[in-house]
């Protein structure tokens, strides 16, 4: 509490742009997929999402034309020959009744003996009936495949949408800093990535695409049922608003029902990968009962969320489906009666002439009231739709805020507007005065100022923890410091570009990553157009040739999911192999031996001093006999630079920091070389 | 190696997807009394259908036509006759009225009122927003349904919901316990996506087949026989219209297996395109201090980019090959439609059937061949259940590490462990360890040390029966540890692993897993000398930081600290360290060294190290290469050899700094 240094200043926590208040964003968006958002998710957030994913239909807005064009065509060449042979089969068929001629014609029927007759025979009507097999099995089958293109065209649109929605996402996630990848899982960004974007195209069929397919069946509908009767269509217009109420009140409990289940799943995934992980701990300490415990409640956990979630779907489809209902009886009853009392149709003029019924036969009957049904039900079908659709986009807005977020992220680490390329590098590196905290109360470097000149190693050494290796990938930028900056060759690498800067870096980590490839691509990672000869040569400096030959398949050999096969040293000296091969300026080295032996090591770091002769190389070790191979040795601790300078000045520091580490260590080796 | 639950992506055989479904029902066992209320529901909902299409015959015949009730051409079944009663001698205006109540009823009741199935609802609490496989197993695992909707069909909706989310939790539960119990080498990385999988998606399956397997063999034909009963005392006999519905099961019959096989092929080039963009997408967020650092982006953007374009594209030629199979379906069924069509339209021309008949007929008609295609499909549509649940019957069937029925319970360790010419190997043929023998006593320190991949981890595993010696015994008090409870046995164990793995709990929690009942001084205690209590008391919510996953922001010598915490907690008889100072600076690992020596008064202590800080005040040095032990004995004694293995080892540390 007394280190002014550890509590945070107010200028930077005023200021939005400094790292730090990025910092703080970025743990907001980490803590999103945990809730307490459900809340406040409005109606009007989710009219603003709509707005925000309108762009994305601008690329595809061709194919989007010809669907609607489509869908437009197909429904009205349905409506007019539907309504007419539904009308042929009641009247007709059913009740004997004469054909109109728009009928006739439409069967491809001669209208002598079906037009204008008092009744049909049965013979006509059986006639009647095989004609209307042939035709309406001909139109549906015609109607069934353009439905069928269009539905692909819109699997099409939705895929393209999705595509450059994921590859978006992706470049932005790979531009963010680390520190944005150390607050977030793996699992979740790609979760994130893939059911996210999924999420989006979604929104974009419920809430663009799918509406309007329902709001043409509605409209069509409305307009004939109007022909039929206008007060119910009135009626029918004005079911609408009533099932938008109902929707209105109970989305903000289906949007909080949802999230629940969602996270309590996805809690539910991360606790059994978690557990799988550490299944060696766990079986160690016996801890198997407590996790099977703890499953068992997590699982409970998530499908009771699972059930109330699902069932206030359940309810509100159904409370939509019994006003829906109502309405559809009760249209039913009052077109009963019109028909029992054989009542004029409202335009029966109009009925006449689109041929739906025979001259001065607009009235009531069995077929005028079947289509009044069907249509009625039409449109009653895609308020029921259309409020499924409300109920469904609940549940994907709950991700959508996230899926938008990750989009709208600033990388911290950007370039600079005019950042220039990198020239190579001729005389060093400067660290000045350097602070740095991946959180406001946890400063990691506290004014470091280092020279690291090339052609020089310089060993950065300390207790765990002190701050190291951040110190080094600060020089990668991989993080910007707060304060303070590095220079190359006395220019702030900030004024360059992030790709010229990484290009002149090579580094080999202490937790070493390989990708799912050969080990030769792995090497030949930084440097895609190496040859086999480079790439063997690196093997070589990096001492890892031999194992690597000894390999069933050579440098052929595939390495598993993060190269798992592979002992750590052996990782290890591949990971230094990619970065000799990237024969760059400057060298970083983290703890690059820690899992070799003693015999390697020796090797590897002989091969490393005569090949980084010219370079900058930092190594950051505990090692003694690493150590001594530095020009200069930098000992942090607790994020602040303490000693610095050649091993034989600093082991005449008479209570020297180093020195009394070298003494820890010496002191058993001279030791033992004593009694040997 | 080959795993003790990998399978591959082969075909199963017809044999074995018949096994796996008598397998799923055996599994319905525990809840078969919820399966039985589950087919009350659903016979009710059958019921319902038979009377559905009845008002609106009464509509259109009655009520428009004014057929009165005795002129009717066909007779009303029994169970709607009372409803006739009610209405005869009533007015045209009161039938209506009445039928409309009915319908109103019929809509509360079981959500429907009119004969098809737009005029139905079911209530179905499936979700929808993806086409991904998380979302989709979701919605299984929690899969509730109803054939009806209104009340009952709600009612039914919460009983089913519940009876998936039991069967689910039952069979996961026992999944979960049964991977914990697999013995260690069943596990790297790569098994561990796969078991997450088979644990949250294959198991739904279980109740998936059981829904399946119950209802559409057993209830199925019989509502088919219903309504042929009741068409029977309608209409006298429909024969053709009959057999005409049943003729839809010879075409789903006949069809699918074309069909599944052409969907399947696509199906999986699909999925394996997803997955392979899947395991792209992870490597490069899984590396991407990496890629940032070696400047991989666009690299992994072009390979992003491709892989899920083709991925797309696989799901279209899957959704091709649907609509190919969609278009026969429905062109070899319309002959039988249109059979219909006119046997119907026949019967009303020649007067055997009112219009009205027309409503009761189709609905008949629709329910029949919509089962027999169920029925038809049925075998087909299993199939998709079947891999995953051969999937988790595998697991559940894995040879797990369990006790010998006359096992021992282990009493606390007084002397030590006895390794006696163990062999072991992971793969037959390419043995790991080599007729290894020694002796750790209690009040000993004995240090493996040896190169990389000599076999010093795999040595160590043997003493919690982590691997069980293909030959040789390992004793422990002289008691062989193939007969001893496991849990006694490694109760007296705390092992500190080459890679640390800590829990996304706190850290009070992380060390507390070493002994649950052990006192916040005690925690503090074991965090101090494993020199993890400075950087802790650093933190701001100090023993109360949660860790984050696999331990988050601690650097590997923090984390490393905290499992070596973890394990001096526990004040086992036997510590064992694999590496455990590799990542610590020397001030610390000297501090250890310390505590290592004094906790060995009383305890078997074994650690396997590279430097010689750690391993020169061991009283027992074992020396490893290439799977035997080949040098044994303390530092002075060894390093006397002037050729020894050991004595080459520290001369190489040692060289040029004194």
């Amino acid at each position: 509490m007394d280190d002014p240094l550890a509590q945070p200043t107010s200028s930077q926590n005023s200021d939005p742009h400094s790292g730090q208040a990025t910092a703080e964003r970025y743990r907001e968006f980490a803590r999103l997929g945990q809730g307490g958002q459900a809340d406040q998710l409005s109606f009007k957030l989710v009219v603003g999402l709509l707005r925000r994913g309108f762009p994305l239909l601008v690329p595809v807005k061709k194919p989007i034309i010809w669907l609607i064009v489509g869908w437009t065509l197909l429904l009205g060449l349905g409506f007019w020959p539907g309504i007419l042979v539904v009308q042929a089969f009641s009247n007709g068929v059913l009740n004997a009744a004469p054909l109109s001629e728009a009928q006739a014609l439409l069967l491809f029927l001669p209208p002598e003996p079906f037009v204008g007759v008092e009744h049909l025979s049965a013979e006509l009507r059986t006639e009647l009936v095989s004609q209307m097999v042939l035709v309406v099995t001909g139109f549906l089958f015609f109607a069934l495949v353009c439905f069928l293109g269009l539905e692909y065209l819109l699997i099409y649109i939705l895929q393209t949408i999705n595509q450059n929605l994921r590859v978006d996402m992706f470049d932005r996630l790979q531009s963010l800093s680390l520190r944005f990848h150390s607050e977030q899982r793996v699992g979740d960004s790609i979760y994130r990535m893939f059911q996210d974007s999924a999420m989006v195209t979604r929104l974009i069929e419920l809430a663009f695409l799918s509406p309007l397919r329902h709001l043409a069946v509605f409209l069509y509908s409305l307009g004939i049922v109007c022909i039929w009767d206008p007060w119910m269509a009135l009626v029918l217009a004005f079911g609408w608003p009533a099932v938008l109420v109902v929707s209105y009140l109970l989305s903000r409990a289906l949007r909080g029902g949802f999230r629940a289940a969602r996270e309590t799943n996805s809690g539910l995934t991360a606790q059994i990968q978690e557990v799988l992980e550490g299944i060696k701990v766990i079986k160690a300490y016996s801890a198997e009962a407590r996790e099977q415990a703890r499953f068992e409640e997590a699982s409970w956990t998530a499908f009771d969320a699972a059930r109330v979630g699902r069932n206030r779907f359940v309810v509100y489809k159904l409370l939509v489906f019994q006003m829906v209902g109502l309405l559809a009886i009760a249209a039913t009853g009052w077109g009963v009666w019109l028909t029992m009392n054989g009542e004029d149709l409202f335009a029966s003029d109009l009925v006449v002439a689109l041929g739906f019924a025979a001259v001065n036969s607009g009235r009531w009957d069995l077929g005028f009231l079947t289509n009044f049904r069907m249509r009625f039900d039409d449109g009653t079908t895609s308020i029921k739709e259309t409020m499924n659709l409300w109920g469904k986009l609940q549940d994907v807005a709950i991700g959508l805020d996230r899926a938008f977020e990750v989009l709208d992220l600033e990388p911290e680490v950007e370039d600079a507007e005019g950042a220039a390329e990198m020239p190579p590098l001729r005389e060093g590196i400067v660290y000045r005065d350097l602070s740095f905290r991946y959180e406001p109360d946890r400063p990691v470097l506290r004014g470091v100022s280092l020279e690291v000149p090339a052609g020089c190693i310089t060993a950065v050494i300390g207790p765990t923890g002190s701050g190291k290796s951040t110190l080094v990938s600060m020089l990668l930028r991989l993080y910007d410091p707060d304060e303070g900056c590095i220079e190359v060759d006395g220019r702030d690498i900030r004024e360059f570009t992030t790709e010229s800067l990484r290009s002149q870096v090579a580094i080999a980590l202490q937790e070493n990553a390989l990708f799912g490839t050969s080990v030769r691509e792995n090497i030949r990672y930084a440097v895609p157009g190496a040859t086999d000869q480079q790439v063997t040569e690196a093997a070589r400096v990096a001492g890892a040739h031999e194992f690597i030959e000894a390999l069933e398949h050579g440098y052929d050999t595939e390495l598993g999911e993060r190269g798992i096969k592979l002992s750590s040293g052996q990782r290890q000296r591949i990971s230094i192999a990619r970065a000799v091969l990237k024969d760059t300026p400057i060298l970083i080295l983290d703890e690059p031996t820690a899992s070799l032996d003693a015999v390697t090591e020796l090797k590897v770091l002989d091969n490393l001093g005569r090949w980084g002769e010219g370079r900058v190389i930092l190594l950051i070790t505990h090692r003694l006999s690493t150590i001594r191979l530095a020009d200069q040795v930098a000992v942090i601790q607790a994020g602040q630079l303490v000693e610095l300078g050649r091993h034989a000045e600093l082991m005449q520091l008479p209570g020297g920091k180093y020195r009394s580490l070298v003494e820890t260590e010496a002191d058993l080796l001279t030791e033992a070389a004593a009694r040997a | 190696m080959t795993g003790s639950f990998g399978s591959d992506d082969r075909q199963m055989t017809n044999r074995e997807v018949l096994r796996s479904f008598v397998r799923a029902l055996r599994y319905i066992g525990p809840f078969r009394n919820r399966f039985l209320v589950k087919f009350g529901f659903l016979f009710i909902g059958f019921i319902a259908m038979l009377f559905l299409p009845f008002p609106l015959r009464i509509l259109i015949d009655q009520v428009i036509l004014d057929i009165p009730f005795a002129e009717q051409a066909s007779r009303f079944p029994t169970f709607v006759q009372p409803f006739v009663a009610l209405l005869e001698g009533a007015s045209r205006g009161e039938i209506l009225v009445a039928v409309l109540i009915a319908q109103a009823s019929l809509l509360v009741l079981v959500g429907a009122w009119g004969i098809s199935g737009k005029e139905k609802t079911e209530a179905n609490g499936g979700l929808n927003n993806g086409w991904d496989i998380a979302t989709k197993t979701e919605n299984e695992a929690n899969s509730g349904f109803s054939e009806i909707g209104g009340v009952l069909g709600w009612l039914d909706f919460r009983w089913t919901i519940k009876t998936t989310q039991l069967l689910n939790h039952h069979y996961r539960s026992q999944l979960f316990s049964r991977i914990q119990a697999l013995p260690m080498t069943a596990f790297d990385d790569e098994r561990i996506g796969d078991a997450v999988y088979r644990l949250m998606y294959d198991t739904t399956a279980i109740a998936n087949t059981c829904y399946k397997i119950l209802f559409t063999p057993v209830a199925a034909p019989i509502h088919i026989l219903m309504i042929v009963a009741v068409m029977s005392e309608t209409y006298g006999s429909n024969t053709p219209m009959v057999y005409a519905g049943l003729g839809m099961l010879l075409v789903a019959g006949t069809l699918t297996f074309p069909a599944s096989i052409l969907i399947r092929r696509f199906a999986s080039r699909s999925r394996t395109t997803g997955a392979t963009t899947t395991s792209s997408i992870e490597e490069g967020m899984s590396n991407m201090v990496v890629v940032q650092s070696l400047g991989g982006e666009k690299r992994e953007h072009a390979r992003f980019s491709r892989d899920s374009e083709a991925s797309f594209r696989q799901f279209r030629y899957r959704q091709l090959a649907i609509y190919a199979a969609i278009l026969a379906g429905v062109a070899a069924g319309s002959f039988l439609v249109i059979f219909f069509f006119r046997y119907v339209s026949e019967g009303i021309i020649e007067g055997r059937f009112s219009p009205g008949d027309y409503a009761v007929l189709a609905s008949y008609f629709g329910v029949i061949a919509g089962s027999s295609i169920d029925i038809g499909t049925i075998w087909i549509d299993l199939q998709t259940e079947a891999t995953g649940l051969q999937r988790v019957s595998e697991l559940l069937d894995a040879p797990a590490e369990t006790d010998r029925p006359d096992a021992i319970t282990l009493p606390r360790i007084q002397r030590g462990v006895a390794v006696e010419a163990v062999d072991f190997a992971y793969e037959p043929g390419t043995p790991t360890l080599r007729g290894i023998s020694f002796e750790a006593k209690v009040g000993e320190v004995t240090a493996f040390v040896g190169p990389a991949g000599a076999g010093k981890t795999t040595a160590v595993h043997l003493i919690p029966r982590f691997h069980v010696p293909d030959s040789g015994s390992v004793r422990v008090d002289g008691v062989d540890i193939a007969g001893v409870a496991m849990n006694t046995l490694r109760e007296q164990i705390a092992f500190v692993f080459q890679e640390t793995v800590l829990f996304d709990t706190t850290i009070e929690q992380n060390i507390r897993m070493g002994r649950p009942e052990a006192s916040e001084t005690e925690i503090r205690h074991a965090a101090r000398i494993a020199g993890a209590d400075e950087f802790i008391a650093r933190l701001p919510e100090g023993y109360q930081t949660r860790l984050g996953h696999a331990g988050g922001k601690l650097s590997v010598g923090q984390r490393q600290r905290l499992s070596i915490a973890r394990a001096l907690v526990r004040e086992a008889p036997i510590l064992i360290l694999d590496e455990p100072t590799s990542a610590l600076d020397p001030e610390t690992e000297q501090r250890l060294t310390e505590a290592l020596r004094e906790a060995s008064r009383d305890r078997v202590v074994i650690v396997i190290a590279h430097r010689l800080s750690t391993v020169r005040d061991a009283d027992q040095i074992l020396f490893m290469e290439e799977g035997r032990i080949i040098e044994k004995g303390n530092h002075a004694e060894l390093i006397r050899n002037p050729s020894g293995a050991y004595r080459h080892f520290v001369e190489l540390q040692t060289r040029g700094v004194a």
